[in-house]
């Protein structure tokens, strides 16, 4: 198994995979022995086939789920259960349909007490960031996937959290949505320096967000592509030469279990 | 417009085909009394206004049952629903409230509760309970898992995600429980009316069989008909109202 080449100081590391291995009470082993150490202000992505074991691996970073053996750690800390200093976007917008979208934003800080107009003002700001501050009175049910989904990114971002672990998020937008949501999203994470875990199946959209990509299979992380590319990244990237090649290099791990040079 | 005036249509040629057929027959007004002769007994009895106490009566059961067994339906349904093995302990008795004829327990409530109004709220209300604790039980556990994983990555407690989401995330749910409620309120109390009532369309029918003024129980049946009607219309208003943000034929 590879690791990264240096390993950089523990206080910087933000994500710490040391042996994890989950496994179901049926015995159903979901991720074996997986080390893995995300430093901080990184974007890190991970790619695989549907079913091999990603989703679990960033549940088990946000502290939804505990590992059946090794250790999680979050800044240093042992990870006992969900944190407030995590940010998790899921697969769909997860927006409360009964709340008008600015409420939707608010919710991280509506559930732990009463909104103050710096909050309000917050989350407007954000929703401008993500272009949607005209829709703040709207309902979920009327915005179209790609505005869901940036009512969503605002509402993780609302709290500023030091990390975000974000589950496949764009994968039902259409192409040039997707592509305008990751340029927003690289934008805003690259801001605040945040340190970012991506699960992904498309591996072009792994290869133009990550500094480094992680190739699952069967959960195991066999090989860490880390990618060399001008940062934060020019819109040009997805039609460099170097672009086909990472992506190339990834798609051959994945199917052929061979391993790349990083 | 046009779907109305063709059930307008078939409702006049129906009426139509039933006065014929009496008239030709020479059925009594005993059996099968002619659309005319209901259509003037109720026009009197309104017109006159014996019939509207009994209307007034009815309604105020039909509304005070459907308040009380619905609200503790809810009740229990929340906590049904919240607590596992609460709901292993106690959910055979609730089903037992379901499945026990609600009439045969008509008498009892009249022993307890004398003859009258309280009685009949009470079957009433226990006829409106069980819809509600099912939906209600069903709602809050057919809350999608990303929103639930949302809540527990936001710190919520138990009582912040069932106010803030599962209670509001159910209410799809807990409406249509609603709906068949109101509509078994109203049968609920004309059949409590039946055992243990002086008053109410219930009790008339009961007064008017016993007269044989069977042109008097058709206007009853049109009356306790019209009434269920309504009421299951102002409850579908209220829940498009009260849903009108919601996303249709999604249940999240």
């Amino acid at each position: 198994m590879r690791q990264i080449s240096s390993l950089p100081m523990m206080t910087d590391i933000t994500f710490d995979f040391d042996g994890v291995s989950y496994a179901y009470e049926s015995g159903a082993k979901i991720l074996s022995n997986v080390d893995w150490r995300i430093p901080e202000g990184a974007f890190h992505c991970l790619v695989g086939r549907s079913g091999c074991g990603k989703t679990t691996l960033l549940k088990l970073a946000a502290g939804l789920m505990l590992p059946t053996h090794g250790q999680v750690r979050f800044k240093g800390e042992l990870v006992k259960g969900p944190s407030q200093k995590v940010g998790f976007v899921f697969q769909t917008p997860a927006l409360l349909e009964w709340l008008p979208v600015l409420d939707n934003v608010l919710l991280p800080i509506s559930l732990q007490g009463a909104v103050q107009a710096q909050d309000r003002k917050n989350a407007l700001e954000l929703l401008e960031l993500v272009g949607i501050a005209d829709l703040a009175k709207r309902y979920p049910r009327q915005l179209s996937g790609g505005q869901q989904s940036r009512a969503a990114l605002a509402r993780v971002l609302l709290t500023s959290p030091p990390a975000l672990l974000m589950d496949e998020p764009f994968a039902a937008l259409d192409a040039i949505t997707r592509e305008e949501l990751q340029d927003d999203l690289l934008r805003l994470v690259t801001i605040r320096k945040t340190t970012v875990l991506f699960v992904t199946h498309d591996i072009a959209e792994a290869v133009y967000l990550g500094d480094q990509v992680a190739v699952m299979e069967q959960g195991h992380i066999p090989h860490f592509v880390r990618i060399d590319s001008k940062n934060p990244r020019s819109k040009n990237f997805r039609y460099e030469n170097d672009f086909a090649i990472y992506c190339q290099s990834i798609h051959e791990a994945m199917i052929q279990k061979m391993p790349v040079g990083m | 417009m046009r779907r109305y005036i063709t059930s307008l249509i078939l409702l006049v040629s129906l009426l139509l085909f039933w006065e014929t057929i009496v008239r030709l027959v020479g059925l009594s007004a005993l059996v099968v009394p002619a659309p005319s002769v209901v259509l003037l007994v109720l026009w009197d009895g309104l017109l006159v206004g014996y019939l509207w106490h009994h209307i007034w009566v009815t309604g105020i059961e039909t509304l005070l049952g459907f308040i009380l067994g619905s609200s503790i339906g809810f009740i229990f349904g929340v906590i049904l629903g919240e607590v596992d093995n609460l709901r292993r302990l106690i959910w055979p008795y609730v089903l037992a409230t379901q499945v026990v004829p609600k009439l045969a327990l008509g008498p009892i409530f009249i022993v307890w509760f004398g003859f009258g109004m309280t009685s009949t709220v009470v079957i009433t209300a226990l006829i409106c309970f069980f819809p509600l604790v099912e939906n209600t039980m069903t709602g809050l556990q057919i809350v999608a898992s990303e929103k639930r994983e949302l809540f527990r990555m936001l710190g919520a407690g138990r009582w912040k995600t069932l106010v803030y989401l599962k209670i509001p995330a159910g209410l799809p749910t807990i409406m249509a429980g609603v709906r068949v409620s109101i509509v078994l309120a109203l049968v609920g109390a004309v059949v409590g009316e039946f055992i243990g009532g002086s008053e109410g369309l219930g009790a008339s029918i009961i007064a008017a069989q016993g007269m044989m003024d069977t042109p008097l129980m058709f206007a009853l049946f049109i009356l306790i008909t019209l009434m269920g009607v309504l009421f299951y219309q102002i409850t579908i208003l209220f829940e498009r109202w009260l849903l009108r943000n919601w996303s249709k034929g999604e249940i999240q």
